[in-house]
């Protein structure tokens, strides 16, 4: 289809905008097709291929969602010839799939050597395919604890493997090719962890430090002044209310407690059913407890309970916690004497500590107070706004690992509520920290969004008591971790629980030159299941070694690689402040840029109008740029530290495909959607559009756009739409009817195009994997200024504040290099 | 009129009821001027006045009484305390011989004035329930605070604190959900941090949201009292209902050890939060105590059961570890909460004990009641608990709060102290002797709360002035007199204030006069020394021993004064009909458990003392010197003497030592009762004799609190030890009693007969 644009004035390039592109792009040459097997390459590298970033311009977008260059590792390095021998990239990755062969060629490169790491891709088992081994037979290196994998050697008539890790010969276990269930002999080449990259084990009791312990929830609920009144309580009690079947609990052992909290500790004391009277009706019971400095528990029993033998009485307390609190006049929180309280009421179990707050704790233990952001906004001190306020929060954090004990944070707030404190619970015990600025339960589309992210991380199936491990090949080990886990023992990560949402970044040192061809990289993820099973996920590769630039650089991941910027940078930010932050992006850039010019290319000499770069790279600029821009790192003295801080906090913990598109939003045109964008595909999944790229120069008076970054979405209506598109699209007649701001997408069920662009908003809302649930943004000539700028600033490619447009950026590249 | 007469109607019994003239003729008499006062004994012929009484100018307050002299031409009345002149209030101008308000009316010398301005609030009653005790007997605790909620006035209000190893108390006004405030049974929270932690503190009451203006507004908050102080109509369902969901303490008890239990804890919050919240207004704490506190601040054994009870001899000898700091905590919080004008009554139910001894100034220092039960399933626990919420004709509960009680004098006299359930109010007027006598040092006291059962010894000391009043008047040939006016304002039950005035005169009568001697009230001078005798050993004055020798001294130096004898001849020894039963009452005063503590627990100690210094005299009598009814075959009961020769077999004895009421079969009675005999028809008058003692038993329950033990025993058996203790061993005894340095000393069981004997021979021998 497509709309014609309204009156005469149609040009969609409005005359003061300079466009940036001249001409048509060439085509890129990236390796768009699928990855080509194994047995076709056979130990070649991936071809490099070279593009002008200039002339390429505009960025080819699209190509974001390519697969990262192949490992290029030959089908017979693996003893069964699987072609399923290497992990997927969806969950074990690195940013270079040729490792440089010593330590110099990898400084040399300026590229960095890291790990994406993923252990889970949906947020349910059933969202995964992964082959499972249930016999207890767990074949380990006796040396290094590495576990057998598609690329091991085995010797002496296949009765001894030995390690690809370190070398170690080992026995082989003596039930690998023994089904014990049978009682037949098995053939060990069908085993799956000699043919699958990722597998399941189920663990013995060799890998328990304990038995496993039931799913265990503390809700901390702020009652107070402000979260009755904004509507939170009711908002988060109805939520509550309706997940609770949801919650995991396949083996009824589930364990539930609620403590509201305003200036005391309002603890709920749920009775059993009276056995003798089952129709009895039970109600819970309240049992405040105001002594703060040091909270105690106020009873033995009753307030950590069964969730399924307590359900309807819970379910009771639920419907009535809004009116418990509905006269309040407490306007103080003692949210962190609320947090020492649930440590200790579930200290010997372990579990999740789900805090839901309107306020900063006030009073008791770790109180905070409002910070003077005006004093540092935009000043050299800024980041010291996003450092914990108060030791408490760090202190506590180590407390909590060692009970197992995992704390997530609803920060539902209308005030300042010092995000950068209180994340430093979630961040340090694997949990996640969800930021509600400007709250209000009078917004219908404020109330859907917590219900749905509060709903969704609940319902997902946990892990318990996780610990990651990552071992490499000899002369490569993990030195730097980075996401939202506890680093014990030095290389190793825990998990209180384990959520399934987050990724991780980990650094490789290479202290020796590498004499083999291949290194294997291989992590472990120990973890106990929902279902209070204890397993191992173990996800192995191999890499293609070489000393080679060209090699490097032709399959190293744009991606993977802008990951690791997005954690190293922020980390940076955290550290050292915003301008150290884009000083590394803007120097390792340049640098990768100058490498390839005279590395990997040997041009030495005279100026140069173009900026080269590998093809598989070549998005990579791009979205160091964007990341420059993100509110996270975005010089501005406008954002306030808690829009700051939850930023970084994204930016340290999204997976990847969500992380590229917070860095760089999907943006579509909606009045000139192909006939097959937002209807179901033979799969069930929506056909998305083309992307555009991000920048005003696409933007048309005339046209509807879709933009959307993962965690809010904006429809932009043109000032010039014509009305049979508003009735197409929202089944109005005038602009006018269409409020601005937050707002949710009217239904006009007979308008095609109004399912189609709905359909598009729900995919993205409804994904299986991320919680997260993008508040939806009306943005047209009525809305305020505000509203404006926050587009503006997502259309990163042109120019801001205090950056220049992409091209401009590209070109000054181009001419410091040719200036040398 | 007689002593009893004076007791009807002003509740006053005094020992000497004429004052020596001088201060040492007053020493003289050994036995003090001193009265029992009851002030709300009940008096059929009561005037409760509906107006505001008349008194004198503000640096004297005394009230305009019968014995005040009025001058009709000058409009003025003379006050007999401050001898100044007051002008009569304008609408008594016209009063005349034949026209005199009530108050000056010669019936008035105890009168009651109903003030204008009532009580702040209505009555309050907050229960502070043990919950560590079976299920059993908590179940019977719940039943009966259940009955005592439906007895209540509708407008009383209630509040409910319960404790364990913590202390929760109820908001029973929040009608949501059960909601209870739990404090730490191991911290000794001061009252600031409770009324904080209840949210009373002044801080969050006047709390205002942090949102902007845009905020919805803020109702205001519930009143802090209707959250923890309903009344009893309105939260009948909620009241009742929280007490039936009183459970055992849940927290575990480990094998040989005490449960935890912050009984100290818990009283300190509910003191803390009446305080609060209705400061000087009439208000009850019920403790309902089923062991020893073993946890946080008033602790009194710690929780291993391998660690007893501290006994009297531990405490004597300080090995009592947690004794001295218990008192003193407890001791504090007697202070705090008589200062908030609230009493504490102490209800306990277990066999053991629960640490009474250190926390009984709770209830000594408020006026508040202990009853002491071996379980709350007994019927005395019941009756006695249901018994403290009487009503009157009125309908109206038989108790006052908040109260204050005034002595004042003329210049005759001046007041040393007061023994009784009370505490000074540190008031320091004129009428206050330098001399102490109990609770001394002020004329006023405070009694949180009171009944028509309690009753106050007051002491006085002559002033010189009476020597010099004496000189002035003898001249007329009648004895000058001196005026006591008690002032006891306390809150009616009906929500009114009240003030009750007794004033009385006495002749104050030259040294030597046998005026002074016929005056004496062997009764009232029995109690009121026992009361010293107590107050002394309680206040670690003297030892046991000493005590006994101070008694005995006391006695000698009475008999030498007023017996009849001549020097050195025990047979001429003679004392007059109204001394003549007070050696009596002193041997079994000496011989009881008031003085001797052997075979008693602190605990009982405390309690048995606790009784006789608030109990009138007729009771205190009993305790004293318990009574003793023979029943026998076609015979008429009578009293028979408190001694080993009334046990008879084929009499039944029925003795009342006021907390104990025992029936005792001599043997053939008893044989005769085993077989059955009296159920046989030809047997009637068997059946009669058995029943007739217990006829006469219920007769003494009707008004007794708390209910006494009921023991039903045969002659031999072992329950028929309580009887033998208290009777006079005749000719059982083992040693002739020596004679001591200033007295004689005697052992316990010495016999009456050998305790008259000599004294006898000591009074006549030694030289007063
Ligand atoms: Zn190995
Ligand atoms: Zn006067």
């Amino acid at each position: 289809g497509g709309y014609p644009a309204s009156g005469p004035a149609a040009n969609p390039n409005s005359p003061g905008m300079a466009s940036p592109y001249s001409g048509a792009a060439p085509a890129a040459a990236p390796f768009g097709a699928p990855a080509p097997s194994a047995s076709q390459h056979n130990a070649s590298f991936n071809d490099l291929q070279t593009v002008d970033m200039i002339q390429s311009m505009p960025p080819p977008v699209n190509d974001l969602d390519l697969p990262p260059p192949p490992l290029a590792v030959p089908i017979e390095q693996t003893i069964t010839r699987s072609e399923y021998a290497q992990a997927s990239p969806d969950y074990f990755r690195s940013t270079l799939n040729v490792i440089p062969s010593s330590p110099s060629l990898l400084k040399k490169s300026k590229l960095p050597l890291a790990l994406v790491v993923r252990p889970f891709i949906g947020l349910r088992d059933s969202d995964e395919q992964i082959p499972l081994i249930e016999d207890m037979c767990i074949a380990r290196c006796r040396r290094c604890r590495a576990y057998i994998n598609p690329f091991a050697q085995y010797t002496k008539g296949d009765y001894r493997w030995q390690c690809n890790i370190c070398g170690c010969a080992n026995d082989v276990p003596q039930n690998f090719d023994w089904d014990v269930q049978s009682s037949k002999t098995k053939n060990r080449w069908e085993r799956s962890e000699l043919n699958y990259g990722i597998v399941d084990y189920v663990a013995n009791s060799d890998y328990l430090a304990r038995p496993p312990q039931p799913p265990t929830y503390v809700f901390l609920i702020d009652v107070s002044v402000n979260a009755v009144h904004n509507g939170m309580v009711n908002c988060v009690a109805e939520t509550l209310r309706q997940t609770l079947h949801s919650l995991p609990n396949s083996d009824n052992c589930t364990r539930v407690a609620f403590i509201a909290v305003d200036g005391a500790l309002n603890y709920f004391q749920f009775p059993l059913p009276n056995p003798l009277k089952p129709d009895e009706r039970q109600d819970a019971r309240m049992l405040v407890v105001s002594d703060l400095e040091d909270p105690f528990l106020p009873t033995n029993s009753g307030t950590l309970v069964n969730l399924t033998e307590c359900m309807p009485v819970i379910e009771r307390f639920l419907e009535s916690l809004p009116s418990l609190f509905a006269n309040t006049y407490s306007s103080n929180s003692a949210m962190g004497s609320a947090l020492k309280a649930s440590l200790g009421l579930v200290k010997s179990i372990g579990g999740k500590v789900v805090c839901i707050t309107s306020s900063l704790p006030s009073v008791g233990l770790g109180k905070l107070q409002p910070r003077d952001e005006r004093k540092h906004l935009g000043q050299k001190s800024e980041h010291q706004l996003l450092q914990p306020a108060n030791n408490f929060y760090k202190s506590f954090a180590v407390d909590c690992n060692k009970a197992q004990v995992t704390v997530d944070m609803f920060l539902v707030s209308n005030n300042y509520q010092d995000v950068a404190t209180l994340s430093n619970l979630p961040k340090y015990t694997a949990g996640s920290t969800f930021f509600y600025p400007g709250w209000s339960a009078k917004k219908h589309s404020d109330s859907l969004k917590l219900q749905a992210e509060l709903g969704g991380h609940l319902s997902q199936e946990l892990g318990f008591e996780g610990m990651f491990r990552a071992r490499a090949t000899t002369g490569l080990h993990p030195s730097q971790f980075s996401g939202h886990f506890f680093v014990r023992s030095s290389d190793l990560m825990t998990f209180p629980t384990v959520s399934r949402h987050h990724s991780y970044v980990i650094e490789l040192n290479l202290d020796e030159t590498i004499k083999k061809p291949y290194v294997t990289i291989q992590g472990a993820f120990l973890y106990t299941s929902s279902h209070t099973e204890r397993r191992i996920r173990v996800m192995t590769m191999q890499v293609p070694v070489s000393d080679q630039l060209s090699a490097v650089y032709a399959s190293a991941d744009q991606q993977a690689i802008a990951m690791w910027f997005a954690h190293t940078a922020s980390e940076k930010a955290l550290q050292s402040g915003f301008d150290a932050a884009h000083e590394l992006i803007n120097t390792r850039i340049a640098e990768i840029f100058k490498v390839f010019r005279t590395d990997v290319l040997n041009v030495h000499t005279g100026t140069s109008s173009t900026l080269s770069l590998s093809s598989n790279l070549m998005l990579l600029p791009l979205l160091a740029y964007a990341l420059k821009k993100n509110v996270g790192l975005r010089r501005n003295n406008q954002i306030l530290s808690d829009i700051r801080a939850n930023a970084l906090d994204l930016l340290q913990t999204l997976p990847m495909p969500n992380l590229i598109k917070l860095l760089y939003p999907e943006f579509y045109a909606l009045h000139e959607l192909p006939d097959e964008a937002g209807l179901p595909d033979e799969n069930g999944n929506i056909v998305l559009p083309q992307r555009l790229n991000l920048t005003g120069e696409v933007l048309q008076s005339h046209g509807l756009y879709l933009l959307d970054d993962g965690q809010v979405m904006f429809i932009w209506v043109g000032n010039d739409v014509v009305p049979n598109l508003l009735m197409d699209a929202f089944g109005v007649e005038t602009l006018d009817e269409i409020p601005s701001g937050k707002y949710e997408m009217p239904v006009a069920e007979d308008r095609e195009l109004n399912c189609r662009i709905r359909n598009l908003i729900n995919a993205s809302r409804q994904r299986n994997d991320t919680v997260y649930f993008p508040s939806l943004y009306f943005v047209h000539q009525n809305c305020d200024q505000s509203l404006k700028l926050w587009v503006a600033a997502l259309l990163v490619e042109d120019r801001s504040e205090s950056d220049p447009t992409y091209y401009q950026y590209l070109t000054t590249i181009r001419d410091n290099l040719a200036a040398k | 009129m007689n002593f009893e007469e004076y007791e009807d109607a002003d509740g006053v019994r005094l020992a000497w009821n004429c004052f020596p003239s001088s201060k040492v003729e007053a020493t003289r008499a050994v036995v003090p001027v001193s009265a029992l006062y009851t002030p709300l004994r009940e008096k059929q012929d009561l005037r409760v006045l509906q107006y505001e009484p008349v008194t004198c100018r503000a640096s004297c307050r005394a009230v305009l009484n019968p014995f005040c002299q009025v001058i009709p031409r000058e409009k003025v009345w003379v006050c007999p305390f401050c001898k100044e002149k007051n002008q009569l209030p304008s609408h008594y101008r016209d009063i005349s011989q034949n026209s005199l308000p009530f108050e000056l009316e010669s019936a008035a010398s105890t009168v009651e004035y109903e003030l204008s301005r009532p009580a702040s609030h209505p009555p309050v009653f907050v229960f502070v329930v043990d919950l560590c005790q079976d299920e059993e007997n908590l179940a019977a605790l719940r039943d009966a605070l259940i009955v005592v909620v439906s007895l209540l006035p509708s407008n009383a209000l209630v509040g409910l604190v319960t404790f364990g190893a913590m202390a929760q108390v109820y908001e029973l006004g929040y009608d949501k959900c059960s909601k209870t405030y739990v404090f730490r049974g191991s911290t000794d929270y001061t009252s600031k941090q409770i009324n904080d932690m209840l949210g009373l503190g002044s801080a969050q009451t006047v709390a205002q949201p942090v949102n902007g203006p845009s905020a919805a507004p803020v109702p205001a908050p519930t009143s802090a009292l209707e959250r923890f102080l309903v009344p009893a109509e309105k939260c009948e369902f909620q009241i009742t209902q929280a007490i039936e969901s009183l459970r055992p303490d849940p927290w575990e008890v480990p094998a040989e050890h005490r449960p935890a239990r912050c009984t100290g804890v818990a009283m300190s919050i509910a003191i803390s939060m009446l305080g609060r919240l209705i400061p000087n207004t009439g208000a009850r704490i019920m403790l309902f105590a089923a062991g020893a506190p073993t946890e946080g601040p008033g602790m009194v054994v710690g929780r291993a059961l391998r660690e007893p009870l501290r006994s009297h001899h531990d405490i004597e000898s300080d090995t009592a570890s947690h004794h001295g700091k218990a008192t003193k905590f407890y001791d504090s919080l007697a202070k705090r909460v008589s200062s908030n004008g609230h009493a504490v009554d102490i209800f306990v139910g277990c066999y053991d004990q629960v640490g009474l001894h250190e926390m009984q100034n709770l209830a000594n220092y408020t006026g508040g009641v202990i009853v002491l039960n071996d379980a709350f399933t007994t019927s005395i626990f019941k009756q006695s608990l249901q018994r403290v919420f009487a009503i009157d004709d009125q309908g109206s509960m038989i108790m006052g709060f908040n109260a204050t009680f005034d002595v004042f004098t003329a210049e005759e006299l001046k007041v040393s102290g007061v023994i009784g359930t009370c505490i000074s109010n540190q008031r320091k007027t004129r009428h206050v002797s330098d001399t102490q006598i109990g609770a001394g040092g002020t004329s006023q006291w405070r009694v949180c709360s009171i009944t028509p059962s309690h009753t106050f010894g007051v002491y006085f000391e002559l002033t010189q002035a009476g020597q010099n009043t004496q000189q002035q008047f003898h001249q007329n040939g009648q004895f000058p007199s001196t005026v006591i006016q008690f002032l006891t304002h306390y809150q009616h039950s009906s929500g009114a204030n009240r003030l009750r005035v007794t004033t009385v005169i006495r002749s104050l009568v030259p040294g030597g006069d046998p005026a002074l001697a016929k005056s004496f009230d062997q009764e009232a001078a029995a109690v009121l020394m026992s009361r010293i005798a107590v107050y002394k050993v309680e206040k670690d004055e003297s030892s046991s021993s000493d005590l006994l020798k101070w008694s005995d001294r006391m006695l000698i130096k009475l008999c030498q004064r007023f017996a009849d004898y001549r020097k050195g001849d025990p047979q001429s020894f003679r004392l007059a009909q109204n001394f003549a039963l007070y050696p009596q009452f002193m041997y079994h005063l000496r011989r009881s458990q008031f003085m001797n503590v052997f075979n008693n627990s602190p605990d009982e100690t405390a309690f048995y003392r606790h009784t006789l210094n608030r109990e009138d005299l007729t009771n205190t009598m009993i305790m004293i010197q318990p009574t003793l009814m023979s029943f026998k075959l076609d015979e008429e009961p009578e009293p028979v003497l408190l001694d080993s020769v009334s046990l008879q077999p084929d009499c039944i004895l029925l003795l009342d030592t006021f907390f104990h009421i025992l029936i005792w079969h001599g043997s053939t009675i008893a044989q005769w009762r085993k077989a059955g005999y009296q159920d046989q028809p030809e047997y009637a008058n068997l059946k009669a004799l058995l029943e007739a003692p217990r006829a006469e038993a219920a007769l003494l329950l009707v008004d007794r609190f708390p209910l006494p033990r009921f023991i039903d025993t045969d002659e031999g058996a072992s329950q028929a030890r309580f009887l033998l203790s208290k009777l006079n061993p005749t000719g059982t005894h083992k040693r002739t009693p020596g004679l001591g340095q200033g007295g004689i000393v005697l052992t316990d069981d010495v016999n009456l007969q050998a305790f008259m004997k000599h004294l006898q021979e000591v009074a006549v021998k030694t030289t007063a």
